[in-house]
């Protein structure tokens, strides 16, 4: 069951003449097990396009190897390597209707007629593109056009599966039942996907685990969860996750029993000692800086909390955002509910060290999470 | 970011040296000719190698012309004035005139507004001789042939279209939305115009002016038939050097490198602008 | 600083009508959300306040002054647009000075203003920089900068997080209530993102081909939308729809879901008989043990996880699918067959036909129902 669908191993990519160029990819290692959704996360230039590309073989690998199905292919043409694949472009044929486009690897495989024409009404039904089959790309709309786009790569039975920014340009109405819609059919199926994108509500909601790029280097690669509770770094803390982490830089004391992370302009956190694991408060007490982050569902309000000022206060319609200045900085919380404060109104907001992440202050790294606490 | 083969890299140098010596071989002929007489010109087969002579441009400059048949005067100089009066003039009147009208046509759609425009630009279309005979008249009644006036009017037939169009072009493509914001800012319309259109369209602008420039100084006809020889350019004063006892190869040559060195010299100049407004950088900041 | 009001204001392109006949009014220092889809009309209406269009018909006030043949400088407005629509020529300084000099402030008032309004927005240290040198974010705090900087009655913003990244989008979003408040101007505000018009807005003005669908608090357009058209607009995820036909028994009106009968309270008894679609936001959904009165069974197709909420996409023993979300962290089935009740604060019930809701109360009451 385990077996993987994609490994790819010491992969580099330059651009320009190796180790001279412009280096995109970094020393890349992944394994992808068979029926995993992956997602390629990272803001633009991270590298993930190229990876993507690598996979499919548009782009020459500069080093290293990648494996689909335990089958080595990165020097093989795209074509052999039984990858299908949505781009980002759309890139439908023109001159064929949706119906065409999205049958025309299915022909080329010599399928019979009938099964074309029940998978093709199936996807359809899948992606809501019915109506518009017998319509040529031209004439239907963005959002159409990268329906259709995801129908002709779904639709093909294949060893990988590869949707380059799959969403961006869906109609929001249809968004969220469409993710669900894509999720059930790739995994009854069993397919394996890796899809590259920016925007992590797409990797969060349709990924088993994301891999965050940044600069050719993959930073982590981990399950939504764990990429939300335990960030390798500084960079994944505050890339993923939204609203994104609240981070400030902190001052760490010890006065008798406590602990105390100081931010630059007064507000102290006092901790017990003995609310950290020994290894955290060994690594804690080594510095005398670290940045500490918390994430903003996990601030809360709470009567002997630090003093606040309201500084916005917006309800969503199932979310309420609060923004609110203390000494020496500002925070973000997030409630469920609707919650009304005036702005300038007076709160107390706590910070559970529970919920607390510790970042060192030059290298970035984790030092600790709270789930690392004692 | 595709790296290239060495093979590739030599072929395109070779690609680019062909076309390079096909576009330039007649200018560097006429270079090479400047400098020769007559009969080193006309020895067949042609030499490369010449003892250089100053004669021609001597010739030019002093006006006085040496032939076979004795001396001529010729106004080689006065001509050459003359191109670079009207044609200066000519672009700048066009200009002053051209511009404001582009920026009415791009920003002020009134009814008619695109058949005025395309009237104007049909000013182009007909062939300069047959609008000629009755300007001719024309110019005669009123008392503007052979006028530097006459003429520099007579050249705005091809100024003024050629910028009026070019920088329409211009202006169009600046996003009302910078104007609008000038204007929210509490500035005038003419100041909007002066602060923002201009300098926008400024590359636009310097480009069309520079290739009316271009299209004043090689005019042939309307100067041939409405002025006279102290009113002619040097497109018209190089029908001087074809001589009764033959043409003067040499002095043509000459002449040629000498009209168009102010074009080239301020097409280099402007190339940056060119360039620039070409490619409109400017405006999609 | 002023109010702003537009009176029958009809503006044509060409045959097409792009505002209708519209009358809109704003309360001094009132932000008021214009939200719809693109060629709504919204851009036009923010222009024809500005000045740099005119209505074909209809009058425009401003502080009480009819402002509709003034032009556009004498107006006093400030404006920022979606694309930012900066002097490419000029500094950051200059781009922000322009409405100080055009009031011919002295070079002192005029670096003071600048500066201070910069340093309010991040960008004190960008001020000598070219737009093109600047980054998406700092444009559009540059753009934001010069609308501000006259400290004008009446701001209209134009979509201003329209061209920036997630993360600037959402800081920007939080700061700028405070920075408009403090101002104590008269804000027209475009977009087409929901949690922007609920989060900015006073009141939000829902747009549709020229004309304005619904104008009211953010909560009375989530909580009771004119028609369906705005219930799927407002909500991330969309609102479920369903078509039922609520019918009548002994305890009153009810619909029946999945074999489930959901009784109604409400005044609804014109509704029976008649092809009624039901909303159901998904956050007023949640899952329940079996047995639970009005309990409907479903299966889990998917969990699709959405900013520290839980997506579930579930399909009833009829095949209809339905979206349940819960905020994270909160227990709930990850697959299998499930059950879900209708939490009864926010169903809606429209008109099929003619999609507008139904009911003069505001909130239907949904009780439970037994099952079938």
């Amino acid at each position: 069951m385990s077996q993987s669908a994609l490994s790819i191993s010491g992969v580099d990519k330059f651009y320009g003449p190796i180790d001279r160029g412009v280096h995109a990819v970094q020393n890349l290692t992944m394994e992808i097990a068979r029926g995993e959704i992956v997602a390629l996360l990272g803001s633009s230039g991270c590298g993930k396009t190229s990876t993507l590309r690598m996979i499919a073989g548009f782009e020459e690998v500069s080093r290293g190897t990648i494996s689909v199905a335990g089958r080595k292919v990165h020097t093989l043409p795209p074509v052999k390597r039984n990858v299908a694949m949505a781009f980002e472009g759309y890139s439908l044929y023109p001159p064929l209707t949706v119906r065409e486009n999205m049958a025309f690897a299915l022909k080329a495989a010599r399928l019979p007629k009938s099964q074309v024409d029940a998978k093709v009404a199936s996807i359809a039904k899948l992606l809501e593109i019915e109506d518009i089959l017998e319509r040529y790309p031209s004439s239907i709309s963005g959002g159409q056009q990268q329906r259709a786009s995801l129908g002709r790569a779904l639709i093909r039975e294949a060893d990988l599966h590869l949707l380059d920014e799959p969403m961006g340009q869906l109609e929001p109405q249809l968004r969220a039942v469409l993710r669900g819609r894509i999720k059930h059919f790739i995994k009854e199926r069993g397919l394996t996907a890796i899809l590259v994108t920016h925007d992590q509500t797409e990797a969060n909601a349709l990924a088993d685990r994301i891999a965050v790029m940044e600069g050719g280097v993959l930073q982590q690669f981990d399950t939504p969860d764990m990429l939300k509770q335990r960030p390798a770094n500084l960079f994944t803390g505050t890339f993923v996750g939204e609203p994104p982490m609240n981070v400030f830089e902190a001052y760490v004391g010890t006065a008798a029993d406590k602990i105390n992370l100081r931010l630059p302009d007064g507000l102290s956190l006092d901790y017990d000692k003995d609310a950290f694991s020994g290894s955290v408060r060994d690594e804690l007490l080594k510095r005398q800086r670290v940045v500490i982050g918390i994430r903003p569902y996990a601030v809360r309000r709470s009567k002997d909390g630090v003093p606040a000022t309201v500084s916005a206060n917006q309800w969503l319609g199932d979310q309420t955002h609060i923004a609110a200045d203390f000494a020496g900085g500002s925070l973000v919380l997030v409630e469920h509910d609707r919650t009304r404060l005036e702005l300038g109104a007076p709160i107390n907001i706590s910070i559970d060290p529970k919920n607390l992440h510790v970042f060192d202050q030059s290298s970035g790294m984790a030092i600790s999470h709270g789930m690392e606490l004692a | 970011m595709e790296h290239t083969s060495l093979l590739e890299r030599i072929l395109r140098g070779i690609a680019l040296t062909l076309v390079v010596i096909f576009f330039m071989f007649p200018i560097v002929w006429i270079l090479m000719m400047s400098f020769q007489t007559n009969e080193t010109i006309l020895r067949i087969p042609p030499q490369l190698v010449f003892k250089p002579t100053l004669a021609n441009y001597t010739a030019l400059i002093t006006g006085k012309l040496t032939t076979a048949a004795g001396t001529l005067d010729i106004a080689f100089m006065r001509n050459l004035w003359n191109s670079v009066f009207l044609s200066v003039t000519s672009v700048a009147v066009a200009l002053l005139l051209g511009v404001p009208a582009a920026y009415a046509f791009a920003r002020h759609k009134f009814r008619g507004s695109e058949d005025i425009a395309f009237t104007l630009l049909s000013f182009r279309f007909a062939p300069a001789l047959l609008v000629l005979l009755p300007l001719t008249l024309y110019f005669q009644k009123l008392g503007l042939a052979n006028t530097y006036i006459g003429l520099i009017w007579v050249y705005q037939l091809i100024c003024l279209p050629l910028i009026l169009w070019i920088v329409r072009g211009y202006f169009e493509d600046i996003p009302a939305d910078i104007e609008y914001a000038y204007r929210i800012a509490g500035h005038s319309w003419f100041a909007t115009f002066r602060k923002i259109a201009l300098p926008l369209a400024g590359p636009g602008i310097a480009a069309a002016g520079l290739l009316a420039f271009i299209f004043a100084w090689n005019n042939f006809v309307f100067a041939l038939v409405l002025a006279s020889a102290d009113k002619q350019p040097v497109t018209v004063g190089a029908l001087a050097f074809i001589t009764s006892s033959g043409i003067q190869y040499g002095q043509i040559s000459a002449a040629i490198v000498l009209s168009i060195t102010p074009t080239l010299a301020l097409a280099l100049y402007a190339q940056r602008y060119l360039v620039e407004g070409l490619s409109l950088g400017a405006v999609k900041g | 600083m002023a109010s702003l009001e537009l009176r029958n204001v009809v503006k044509r392109y060409k045959s097409q009508t792009v505002l209708d006949n519209l009358s809109l009014s704003v309360a001094d220092g009132e932000t008021l959300v214009l939200f719809g889809p693109s060629g709504a009309g919204k851009t036009v209406l923010l222009r024809l306040v500005a000045g740099v269009i005119d209505p074909d018909e209809g009058k425009i006030f401003i502080g009480g002054e009819d402002m509709t043949d003034l032009d556009a400088e004498f107006r006093g407005v400030g404006m920022a647009f979606q694309n930012f629509a900066l002097f490419p020529h000029m500094t950051a300084f200059d781009n922000i000075a322009t409405p100080l000099q055009a009031k011919r402030s002295s070079q002192n008032a005029m670096k003071a203003g600048v500066e201070s309004v910069a340093k309010l927005l991040k960008i004190g240290h960008v001020l000598s920089h070219k737009p093109r040198a600047l980054s998406n974010g700092q444009k559009q705090r540059t753009a934001l900068a010069r609308a501000l900087v006259g400290s004008p009655p009446v701001l209209l913003l134009d979509d201003p997080l329209r061209n920036v990244d997630a993360k600037l989008r959402f800081e920007m979003r939080l700061e700028l209530p405070r920075l408009l408040a403090d101002r104590g101007a008269t804000v027209v505000y475009v977009t087409q993102d929901y949690k922007e018009a609920m989060a900015l807005g006073d009141r939000i003005a829902v747009m549709s081909q020229g004309v304005i669908m619904q104008l009211g608090t953010p909560e009375q357009i989530y909580r009771e939308p004119a028609n369906i058209e705005i219930a799927r607009l407002f909500g991330d995820p969309t609102i479920n729809l369903l078509d039922i036909k609520p019918s009548r028994d002994a305890k009153g009106i009810y619909v029946g879901l999945s074999n489930v009968q959901v009784h109604l309270t409400g005044a609804y008894d014109a509704t029976v008989g008649r092809d009624c679609v039901i909303g159901l936001r998904p956050e007023a959904l949640r899952f329940v043990d079996e047995g639970t009165p009005a309990a409907i069974p479903v299966t889990i197709e998917a969990e699709t996880p959405l900013n520290e909420k839980i997506v579930t996409l579930v399909r009833t023993v009829r095949g209809r699918e339905i979206l349940v979300s819960r905020p994270a962290g909160t227990p709930g089935q990850t697959e299998g067959s499930a059950h879900i009740a209708v939490d009864g604060k926010s169903a809606l019930l429209f008109d099929r036909a003619s999609g507008d809701r139904i009911g003069a109360k505001n909130v239907v009451n949904l009780h439970s129902g037994e099952a079938a």
